[in-house]
């Protein structure tokens, strides 16, 4: 069975290649960019099952990366990095519209049972 | 001033801390982030391996060094954050012009980075010491930058000046790039920020949509005491 493709889109470069080598550690194909823009080079030609995607990317909104996600790859699943609490409520909005969240600093067990679960939820659609 | 004033005056300065703290431990989240991860992967690598090869080894000492790192990192923006919580401590002292401006930016960079909007500086370097009160002249520049930073899209630049003659000390703040609100709405009230000024015994000068504002203070003011 294949591995499961994660991407990382972090800025923090150091957070972002560190996370992926322990995902590559627990078996996930797991790549980091940390430039926004390549995001959707990625998304279009080699679409990863799911993008792990820091909430506040320089240069773009997270709404904007994830309705431009969408629209180049609707199946690729979404989990949002925040490490701000008091946006919670925002997050709320945009979990509603079926876009999940994990809290930075990351417990990596949380993470992999969320990547987990959206893979679980994909498979079912 | 009227109590009406006053209260809006605390009310500005009271955000203007909010702001600058929430972008500071916005800052210091990411590092710990890191450390989290870091720190993670040591722990991964050597619970995985019995004995470790030379090259894994390799990736254990390399990942210690990125941890030193980080935590040098999260001093160096704490130091900051202490300064520029010491210059709120007193109402009036000694202090470098060049540096409590420095600070103001190493504490908004996050939030200049996040519209990719850049920072320069173009400090004159034998600014002498001023006296007086540097939160005053920090909340002045934070007004000039937070407008800057509502005004300007991306790679925008905003340029902070210093300068000085005789017994004064100037510090000018530059818009460079396109502007994508031209309202100006004001979150400082030209009221409050005017008063500010008055009160540190300066002047202002402005350019046409404030693409340069030039604020001017005497090194020692005579009634610093009321700032």
């Amino acid at each position: 069975m294949k591995p499961s493709k994660v991407l990382i889109v972090d800025d923090e470069t150091e957070f972002a290649s560190t996370l992926a080598e322990r995902l590559r550690l627990r078996g996930y194909d797991a790549k980091a960019i940390c430039n926004a823009g390549d995001i959707f080079t990625i998304a279009k030609n080699d679409p990863p099952d799911v993008i792990l995607l820091d909430l506040k990317m320089p240069g773009m909104s997270a709404i904007e990366i994830l309705m431009t996600i969408k629209g180049i790859a609707p199946k690729v699943k979404v989990i949002l990095l925040t490490g701000h609490l008091n946006l919670e409520d925002k997050i709320e909005g945009i979990r509603i519209n079926n876009f999940t969240y994990i809290m930075k600093p990351v417990d990596i067990k949380e993470l992999t049972e969320k990547i987990d679960s959206v893979l679980e939820k994909n498979k079912k659609e | 001033m009227d109590s009406e004033k006053e209260n809006k005056l605390r009310t500005a300065q009271l955000n203007f801390i909010g702001e600058v703290l929430s972008v500071f431990t916005h800052e210091l989240n990411n590092h710990l982030a890191a450390l989290k991860e870091l720190t993670g992967l040591i722990e991964d690598i050597l619970r995985s391996r019995k004995s470790l090869p030379q090259q894994e080894l390799e990736v254990c000492y390399k990942t210690i060094e990125s941890i030193e790192n980080q935590i040098g990192e999260t001093s160096w923006i704490s130091k900051h954050l202490c300064s520029f919580g010491l210059c709120m401590s007193k109402p009036s002292s000694n202090f470098d012009v060049n540096e409590a401006i420095e600070e103001l930016l190493v504490l908004l960079n996050r939030a200049a980075s996040q519209k990719a909007i850049s920072f320069e500086k173009d400090f004159h370097e034998k600014i002498p010491a001023a006296h007086g009160n540097p939160t005053g002249l920090q909340f002045l520049i934070f007004c000039l930058i937070e407008k800057g930073l509502k005004k300007l899209g991306k790679n925008g630049i905003i340029i902070c000046k210093t300068s000085f003659s005789k017994s004064s000390v100037s510090a000018s703040i530059t818009l460079r790039g396109d502007f994508i609100i031209t309202d100006d709405t004001e979150t400082c009230a030209d009221e409050i920020f005017l008063y500010l000024i008055n009160q540190m015994e300066g002047d202002i000068s402005r350019s046409a949509e404030d693409r340069e504002v030039t604020l001017t203070f005497p090194l020692s003011p005579r009634a610093s005491s009321k700032t």
